[in-house]
């Protein structure tokens, strides 16, 4: 009789969240480095104050998976150890330059403008990271789990890789004016979405054929929903609202599971055996319920915060 | 021959954890002295503390960003330079202590962003300044829990120890006890009151400077006000941590004896131990510095009652720590008295209605004892941290054993200390530089402008 591993799903579930934040960031840093002065307001109201959220959501993610893989430290630490090295120097420097951003006031060669262009570039960077780890771990290319390595030259080399990174590409860049609500892309959203899911389609296929099964339809469809929402005067509010669509992205990422669970790194890895077992998994779970409501309220109250500034509840008198 | 990565991961780790402090020292205090200024500033209408209270929230933003990121790269570089380590950990409950750290962290960070980036969505300026509550209680229960790791580092307990060291299995997990080793309480006074008190210092250290150098009346008022709170913190900090830290030495005596007699510098066993001040062991003897008789002793007897001292010669000398740890006590021990005899004269003379801000010798010394404070907090980790050596978790797990030999790790290593070095004094000159970015005139006109997300 099989049995439910909450492990993995808690702990994918926390990882979709991550990546549904990292996403949105990685959206907007993109329409900065294009786009700066069209897209500053809208992709700075929502970036400035949620970034730190972003960071805590990549700890707390790191921490379940210590925490539920505990024997995949020592493989991983091995597998990936300069890839984690240079994704730690780019998180460093990405909340270094989005934090001196904020709060910089022009006085010589250093501007606002040049941070948030170095922030942006830096969130690439590390968008950039995390995908060739996420796509490694998926289909296994350019690891050898005999003697713990990866080698990233074997995985550039294969055509899956590239346009695995080609369909997050485009779908991102597909989905960020639905996102961020410029209107002049509209109609750019439907074909680049749509490009983006083909890529990801082919890539996937091509890593293995067992990864296109029905509940591929899933994401899938579910990716295609912002953009067509996105065509109507009526429903592009809805979408474009941050909740809905960030709701969404974490479902879509979530209904991925499926491709690394059971298995993972191309198959060769069975999930349920390394993870943790004993009485470790009752205090996982009760510190992860316990978890789960502090941050739902936090999250309310940010959400309550975020609408009362908006109503223009605003306090005209401020201590100092 | 081949590079010893062992070496590599450890001086890495260290230098990493060593400038992370820095920054855990200054926000920690920023949260406190934001809350305590916010406050004052409502209850006496005073626009100076408000004003205070928004340049430091630009600081704390700052390190806050640049905190954070620097604690993932502690956090993922414990699984990339020590997975056994990191292994052992994720199978006891040291995990949960990790696990519950990251909810501290969420209640900090997020109520940080309510407070910073929507203000002015609270009509009650008290409702606003309550914010701050749990930021403190964020900032403090992280520097508490990560605390709590390194106690457990310190005296290991929550699994069945002597079957691990005979079979390498871990049996008979308790995820809850790390939470409360025989160290743990000791260590969090001491490292808390330490990083409040070494924080209070740095920023009382820059007020006395800029209220030296100002020539405007108003900058004056407002870095007096700035300089008198972190006095009073660092005042009452600079007991605790002396307090806390006499409290961890009597700790070490009986949890940790081999640390204890290394810092103490005791050869052998025994009674009636003078304080050896410097020097270092040659061939079982004492050699250099000098002796204060019977201090050691006497000191031990009226904290605990103890009487026979444990020395060196009572365990193998391959798992002797490094005896630098003794000369790093021996600095910094005098260093946090010195410290506090240099705050009682500046309180008295405050109190007796003198200004010692105005004394130059006086300010002087403020400016001087700020970095001093950070050196001080730096020598008493690397006390702490050698002074386990070559344990990683004691008596359970060395360096070694835990350490990642993989050469890969080599280049970007060296990467991560070059950016480092880059990246902590630009951050402290970008404290300085958006702390003093708008003028004072304005700071104390304007009102924060609220978020325009489609929520």
């Amino acid at each position: 009789m099989s049995t439910i591993n909450w492990l993995f799903y808690v702990n994918f579930a926390v990882f979709s969240v991550f990546l549904t934040l990292f996403i949105t960031e990685m959206m907007g840093a993109v329409l900065l480095l294009l786009f700066y002065e069209k897209s500053r307001k809208s992709v700075l109201d929502y970036i400035v104050p949620i970034w730190e959220v972003t960071g805590t959501f990549a700890a707390f993610w790191v921490v379940t998976a210590d925490f539920a893989y505990p024997s995949l430290l020592l493989p991983v630490a091995s597998l990936f150890a300069a890839t984690i090295i240079i994704f730690l120097i780019l998180f460093v420097a990405r909340n270094a330059s989005i934090s001196f951003a904020e709060l910089i006031i022009r006085r010589g060669w250093l501007d606002e403008k040049k941070l948030y262009k170095l922030y942006s570039l830096f969130t690439l960077l590390i968008g950039l990271v995390v995908i060739t780890v996420l796509s490694a771990i998926v289909s296994g290319r350019g690891i050898s789990l005999s003697n713990y390595s990866f080698s990233l030259a074997t995985w550039i080399s294969d055509p899956a890789s590239i346009l695995y990174v080609a369909g997050v590409l485009f779908t991102g860049i597909g989905l960020a004016p639905v996102f961020y609500s410029m209107e002049e892309f509209r109609r750019l959203t439907v074909p680049l979405t749509s490009a983006g899911i083909l890529f990801s389609t082919i890539s996937l296929y091509l890593y293995s054929p067992s990864f296109i099964t029905p509940m591929f339809l899933v994401p899938v469809l579910l990716t295609l929903v912002p953009p067509l929402l996105y065509q109507s005067r009526v429903t592009a509010p809805l979408i474009s609202n941050k909740l809905v669509f960030g709701a969404m992205t974490a479902i879509i990422i979530f209904s991925l599971n499926y491709i690394v669970y059971p298995t993972a790194f191309g198959g060769s890895l069975v999930v349920d055996e390394i993870t943790a077992k004993g009485p470790m998994v009752e205090a996982f779970l009760l510190l992860s319920a316990a978890g789960a409501v502090i941050i739902g309220l936090l999250m309310i109250l940010y959400i309550v915060a975020v609408r009362n500034s908006k109503k223009g509840r605003v306090s005209t008198e401020h201590p100092a | 021959m081949a590079f010893p990565m062992v070496d590599f991961d450890r001086f890495l780790f260290a230098f990493t954890i060593g400038s992370h402090i820095l920054l855990v020292s200054v926000s920690i205090t920023l949260s406190i002295l934001i809350s305590i200024t916010e406050f004052l500033s409502i209850r006496y209408n005073d626009r100076y503390y408000g004003a205070l209270a928004r340049k430091l929230l630009r600081v704390f933003i700052v390190s806050f960003g640049v905190g954070t990121a620097s604690g993932v790269v502690m956090a993922v570089e414990l699984v990339n330079l020590f997975p056994g380590f990191m292994t052992l950990v994720s199978q006891t409950g040291v995990i949960a202590v990790f696990y519950v750290e990251i909810f501290a962290f969420f209640i900090e960070t997020v109520f940080l962003v309510v407070y910073a980036y929507y203000w002015n969505s609270f009509t009650g300026k008290y409702t606003h300044w309550m914010l701050t509550l749990p930021i403190v209680a964020g900032t403090l229960a992280s520097g508490a829990l990560i605390s709590m790791v390194n106690a457990w580092m310190n005296t290991p307990n929550g699994f069945n120890i002597s079957n691990y060291l005979a079979t390498g299995q871990i049996t008979d997990v308790s995820p809850w006890a790390p939470f409360l080793t025989p160290s743990t309480v000791p260590e969090i006074l001491h490292v808390l009151s330490m990083v409040v008190f070494a924080g209070a210092m740095l920023m009382g250290g820059y007020f006395a400077y800029r209220y030296m150098r100002s020539h405007s009346e108003e900058e004056k008022e407002l870095f007096l006000k700035g300089l008198r709170l972190t006095t009073l913190l660092s005042a009452v900090f600079v007991v605790l941590t002396i307090y806390s830290g006499i409290n961890e030495i009597t700790t070490l005596l009986t949890e940790q004896p081999l640390k204890y007699a290394a810092i103490e510098l005791n050869p052998t066993p025994g009674s009636g131990f003078p304080e050896h001040i410097f020097g270092t062991i040659v061939g079982g003897k004492v050699v250099g510095g000098f002796d204060i008789p019977g201090l050691q002793s006497f000191l031990v007897q009226m904290e605990t009652g103890i009487t026979n001292l444990p020395g060196l010669s009572q365990y193998p000398q391959s798992e002797w720590p490094p005896l630098i740890i003794h000369t790093t006590f021996d600095i910094m021990v005098p260093s946090g008295f010195l410290m506090g005899f240099f705050l009682l004269v500046f309180t008295v003379m405050w109190l007796a209605g003198r200004r010692p801000y105005d004394n130059r010798l006086l300010s002087y010394g403020a400016q001087f004892l700020a970095p001093f404070a950070l050196a001080t907090m730096e020598l008493g980790w690397v006390t702490d941290e050698v002074g386990r050596q070559p344990w990683i978790v004691y008596n359970v797990m060395t360096v070694g054993e835990a350490a990642n030999y993989s050469s890969a790790l080599l280049v970007p290593g060296l990467v991560i200390i070059a950016f480092y070095l880059f990246l902590i004094p630009f951050t402290f000159y970008f404290f300085a530089r958006v702390f003093n970015g708008k003028s004072l005139e304005r700071e104390l006109k304007e009102t924060s402008a609220g978020g325009g997300v489609n929520y």
